[in-house]
């Protein structure tokens, strides 16, 4: 599907039309590249970057997304349209980190400063591209192992539990499964089965179902984003199993009567709408003459449950 | 029509046949297959992919495509979804709205595929290509991308709702697959729409519009559509506008495996209905059988080709 | 009688002069159950024009199918040039010297006449790119040696009509130089101005010692062509002989086992009435190019002929009429009132049927049940409700059949099951399923066999006393002759003529349908 660019058409109208000075004004301009808008974390965080930039007034914003979650090719086009305009910095969050370091080398090459958010792109791939470039983000593999933890001391040692994993590929959803292998370890947990449910409710719903078919002894429930956790949830509700415990990711609004009502134990929120201004920050200090930005700048992450949950 | 139908007999039972190999296999090879529990989690499965695939089945049996549902299924849901949130209506009313807003949105989309591919005369593979982007874009504007939830309490319960073991959302889609049946081989549009499918010119020189026809296939797939968003919703208690992706191609999926030719003309909804148990039989008894999720996709896709293929075999046999 | 005897000395005479350079001696062949062959013997002399006719079914397809390599046959021995011939291909076929033209059209109908011609041994370059010019000006050569002349090579073959796809098809297989040439049915689509050209064409491959195996359902062409013809019936030979030593009436009680052909010589009594049920004024069809366009009178009762060259607009005239593609400008009255049709639908609710030219494409749903076929344009009829009431349809498929003497397996059974002549009556059957007063009938024995042939005359003779005014178009001037209480004849899109009953001959309408066209290409 990623022929269709509507999205990012959408949403480059929407930066066009942003209350920003004309072009001639000397401000710096960001170009902000982000993931899928339709999904409701990259919303936020494109919203939160929005109101940054009407809070500092002294850079202009420009922003594109992306159809879906695996539509690179929508970023590519963005990406090179940036450099094509001579923007003053790329903010990225990429959609796969190995196909966007190569687009991002050209835009380095032509003297944008570039920062990278959200996923980390490819250690080896940057080496292998001769560039070095700094990642603002989140330890996806920490804030999954953070949830995990919570599930592992509300089973105990030995406590039976699967993973419904993100997009198969996709980095961040590598580094989640990762974080939540780290806590089974750690918990001194029983993995029964790990499989994808590709980010979405129904085909969580109905995988999970199946997989509780296969394991009915299953206890506790790690699902890569927050979507994928409806989904097992309502799966749950419908097998009539409350002894059952969900640990989600993202924090999206969707979840709080869950919380709530204990149905999903713990969430990782990520501060996303903070996340893309922060590395616009980053973006600028550079830009005006700051120092090269280097290695990992974590982005703050919190355990959301019951007891915090807004 | 005696003969006719005993070919289309001899056809669906080549479908239920394999239907029948793949749950003996799975029931002697895995040991969850054949538990009332599996089986009415199969049944709630396939529930929105056999009403997706009973209006797809009308759209194709008259030589078209529509590459929308997954879409328009987003768009319906979302629309449903708002209705259904207004606040201080009553269940009744606020449930009652939400599919009338479902069914009608679906109907509009359906309805402009149809009318736009038959008065322009485009092919409909590209019109609901176009639709595909208008509807997902629309789901997005509506929300605003956001995720639509906290629906009445008694509509979110009705979703997984049982009698005797079976999902009542299977039922209804049950129920949806006799009345299409009927419509199919029991009426003069039925009958039309199979005319069409086979010799347009020859339906066209016998007097009859084909535009009513065509718009009637695509808009009854768009009214489906809508039933499936209802469906969803009352399962997964949420409306948004990113579900759905790549439904259609499940759909089609269905249709095919169940018998029904790409080039329109021929083919039942028991056919598809039995094409979408294969696939769901598929999709849940290769997790029980402990396949990974990429040989699980890769089997999928054999499967699919090998319908194609063997009903080629099998239409050879009964032209001869 | 006579000529049973001296047919066989004639024969000794043939074949002592030139070994055959074709023989089939007890060629056999079954499809399942049914007998397709049962013993089929014929022999070939170089450069003889032999003429092979048969009912439909009476196994000529099997027969042409075995020798160009598509079937194989069960039993029974074939020699070319003297040695065995068992083709495992079309092409080993084309490579010991023997081609077919055939029936179905085998063009490509997107590509260019010229590449159609050439598609075996396109010419080219060294780079392997296609000489188009000189493939262009080959191909040239080729359409002019059979006076197609104002058919632009360039042009894509779907551009082209039924007649000159034949032609170019000939054309074609001209190309290659063959030992023995066939011809299933080349004259089907073509009018007499281009049978002649083709009669032309094969003399010429005569004088050059090509054999020439000539399948036609028209005796006058066999007579005139032929040197000799061989008669199947069954899948049996049932004689061959010199064309000089048999008759018109034997040949016929050959093929169909007895007399059917009264019917066709039967003469009529016209039931036209003078009663107007449609006009014409100055009706113009989207392709017409004067200004006046056609008017015409056509009665209650009449069976009104339209003659006229291939591409003269009789096929869009009829379509017009029906508003099966719009029509450009001018007057329709029906029954004196002025009427707008403006699709099929609103036609055949003012009581017209069309028996369309195309049967296969735009006439029966061949994949269909006969009863679907038949109550297609009257589903009103046997409906309530919107719901199909399978017994009225099938009752009326029924009556109708047998009205019609329609030989079928039962109305369920495929349309498709059924004999040209079947298929064509089952079209009748279901405008007549409507009670129209008006039938236009385009091509109406196309692809019909003879026995089958004097049947639907004879039907279409029955309609008119009841009553039904029929507009018939037509390639074949006998038919149209034996049918018909007026002709128009049609040339370049206009009426040129028009023959009361009284006078009608060949000769008559040929000099009208060739003075428009003089006229045309005269200045």
């Amino acid at each position: 599907m990623k022929l269709f660019t509507a999205a990012s058409i959408l949403a480059l109208s929407l930066a066009t039309a942003l209350p920003t000075v004309a072009f001639a004004a000397d401000k710096p301009v960001v170009g902000l590249v982000m993931k899928s808008l339709a999904n409701d974390f990259f919303k936020n965080m494109l919203e939160g970057a929005e109101a940054h930039a009407k809070k500092r007034g002294d850079y202009e914003l420009k922003a594109i997304g992306m159809q879906n979650e695996t539509d690179f090719e929508s970023q590519l086009n963005g990406v090179e349209n940036f450099i094509t305009q001579g923007v003053d910095a790329i903010v990225i969050a990429p959609a796969d980190s190995r196909a966007m370091v190569a687009p991002l080398k050209k835009a380095m090459d032509a003297g944008i400063t570039v920062v990278n958010f959200d996923v980390s792109l490819d250690e080896q791939a940057k080496k292998d591209a001769g560039i070095d470039l700094a990642f603002v983000g989140p330890d996806n593999r920490g804030g999954a192992k953070m949830v995990g933890e919570a599930l592992a001391k509300a089973l105990g040692e030995g406590g039976k539990v699967v993973i419904l994993e993100g997009n198969p590929g996709a980095d961040n959803a590598a580094q989640r499964k990762l974080g939540f292998e780290d806590a089974i370890a750690a918990g001194k947990l029983n993995l029964l089965d790990s499989r994808t449910a590709h980010w979405e409710t129904e085909e969580a719903n109905s995988v999970f179902s199946t997989m509780l078919t296969a394991h009915p002894d299953i206890q506790g429930v790690m699902a890569a984003n927050d979507s994928m956790a409806i989904g097992v949830v309502k799966a749950l509700d419908a097998a009539g199993r409350s002894d059952i415990k969900v640990v989600g990711f993202d924090n999206v609004s969707a979840v709080a009567p869950l919380l709530k009502d204990g149905k999903l134990l713990a969430t990782v929120d990520q501060f996303g709408s903070q996340m893309a201004a922060d590395a616009i920050d980053k973006a600028l200090e550079v830009v005006a003459g700051g120092p090269k930005l280097e290695g990992w700048i974590k982005t703050n992450i919190e355990l959301v449950t019951k007891d915090n949950v807004k | 029509m005696k003969g006719m139908s005993m070919k289309l007999v001899l056809r669906d039972a080549g479908i239920g046949i394999a239907l029948l190999l793949l749950i003996v296999f799975f029931s002697l090879s895995t040991e969850h297959f054949l538990t009332p529990n599996n089986i009415s989690n199969i049944l709630t499965q396939i529930t929105i992919n056999l009403i997706l695939a009973i209006g797809m089945t009308f759209v194709i049996l008259i030589g078209g495509i529509d590459l929308s549902v997954g879409s328009m299924l987003a768009f319906c849901a979302v629309v449903a979804g708002t209705v259904l949130t207004i606040p201080d209506l009553s269940v009744f009313v606020a449930v009652g709205l939400a599919t009338l807003a479902a069914i009608g949105t679906g109907v509009v989309c359906g309805f402009l595929n149809g009318w736009i591919s038959a008065f322009w005369g485009l092919p409909s593979f590209i019109v609901t290509l176009g639709m595909l982007n208008i509807a997902r874009g629309a789901a997005l504007q509506v929300t605003d991308a956001r995720t639509i939830y906290s629906f009445p309490q008694s509509f979110n319960a009705f979703g997984s709702q049982m009698v005797f073991g079976v999902p009542v959302v299977f039922l209804i889609a049950l129920a949806l697959v006799a009345v299409a049946w009927f419509v199919l081989s029991k009426t003069v549009f039925g009958r039309l729409l199979y005319g069409i499918g086979n010799n347009e010119e020859a339906v066209r020189l016998a007097g009859h519009s084909l535009m009513v026809y065509k718009v009637a296939a695509f808009t009854i797939a768009g009214a489906l559509v809508g039933i499936a968003a209802m469906v969803y919703m009352a399962r997964l208690n949420i409306a948004s506008p990113i579900i759905g992706i790549g439904f259609e191609l499940n759909a089609i999926a269905a249709v095919i495996i169940g018998g029904t030719s790409l080039s329109g003309g021929r083919g039942t909804v028991i056919g598809t209905l039995l094409g979408a148990c294969i696939i769901g039989v598929l999709a849940n008894g290769l997790i029980l059988f402990g396949l990974s999720d990429f040989m699980r996709q890769m089997i999928t896709g054999v499967v699919i080709i090998l319908a194609v293929i063997i009903d080629k075999y099998r239409e050879r046999i009964t032209a001869a | 009688m006579t000529h049973s005897h001296s047919g066989a000395a004639h024969r000794t005479v043939a074949e002592g002069a030139h070994a055959p350079v074709l023989e089939l001696h007890d060629v056999r062949k079954r499809f399942g159950g049914t007998v397709a062959l049962n013993g089929v013997t014929l022999s070939v002399a170089p450069g003889e024009v032999h003429g092979l006719i048969g009912e439909n079914g009476a196994g000529k397809s099997t027969l042409i199918k075995i020798l160009c390599g598509i079937v194989k046959p069960d039993s029974g021995a074939i020699r070319l040039a003297g040695e065995n011939y068992e083709p495992q291909t079309p092409r080993d076929a084309k490579a010991r010297g023997l081609q077919v033209v055939h029936q179905e059209f085998n063009l490509l109908p997107f590509l260019s006449v010229a590449e159609n011609i050439f598609i075996e041994h396109l010419p080219r370059n060294l780079f392997g790119v296609v000489k188009r010019d000189e493939m262009n000006a080959g191909a040239r050569k080729a359409l002019d040696a059979i006076g197609l002349k104002d058919v632009d090579v360039r042009w894509p073959v779907e551009r082209l009509g039924i007649a000159h796809r034949q032609l170019v098809e000939v054309a074609r297989a001209l190309m290659t130089d063959s030992r023995v040439l066939i011809l299933d049915e080349p004259t089907a689509t073509l009018t007499s101005r281009e049978t002649d050209r083709l009669f032309t064409i094969i003399d010429d491959l005569r004088s050059r010692g090509v054999s020439v195996i000539f399948v036609s359902h028209h005796l006058d062409e066999i007579f005139r062509i032929c040197d000799r013809v061989t008669v199947l019936r069954n899948g049996e030979t049932v004689f061959s002989r010199p064309i000089g030593e048999t008759s018109h009436d034997e040949l016929v009680r050959g093929m169909v086992g007895q007399q059917l052909q009264k019917e066709m010589a039967s003469d009529t009594i016209s039931s036209a009435g003078t009663e107007t049920v449609l006009s014409l004024v100055n009706f113009r069809h989207t392709q017409s190019p004067h200004v006046d366009g056609i008017s015409l009178d056509l009665h209650r009762g009449e069976i009104l002929g339209i003659a006229g060259l291939v591409g003269s607009g009789r096929t869009e005239l009829l379509r017009a009429i029906f508003a099966a593609e719009p029509p450009l400008s001018g007057t329709i009255l029906r029954g004196g009132k002025p009427a707008v049709f403006r699709s099929p639908r609103e036609a055949i609710q003012s009581g017209i049927g069309f028996v369309t030219e195309d049967r296969k494409e735009e006439g029966l749903i061949l994949t269909m049940p006969i009863a679907a076929n038949v109550s297609l344009a009257s589903l009103s009829s046997v409906s309530r409700l919107g719901l199909l009431d399978r017994t009225m349809e099938n009752a009326m498929t029924e009556k109708l059949g047998s009205d019609l003497k329609l030989k079928y397996g039962g109305p369920s059974k495929q349309a498709a099951t059924l004999s040209g002549g079947n298929q064509q009556k089952v079209v009748l059957a279901k405008w007549l399923a409507r009670n129209p007063q008006i039938l236009l009938l385009d091509e109406p024995t196309r692809g019909v066999d003879v026995g089958a042939k004097a049947e639907i005359y004879a039907l279409i003779r029955r309609f008119a006393e009841k009553g039904l005014a029929l507009l018939v178009v037509s390639s074949e001037l006998p038919e149209l002759m034996t049918l018909c209480d007026r002709i128009m004849v049609m040339s370049q899109h206009r009426i040129v003529g028009e023959l009361p009953r009284a006078d009608f001959s060949e000769e008559k309408i040929l000099t009208y349908a060739y003075q428009g066209e003089r006229r045309q290409t005269g200045h």
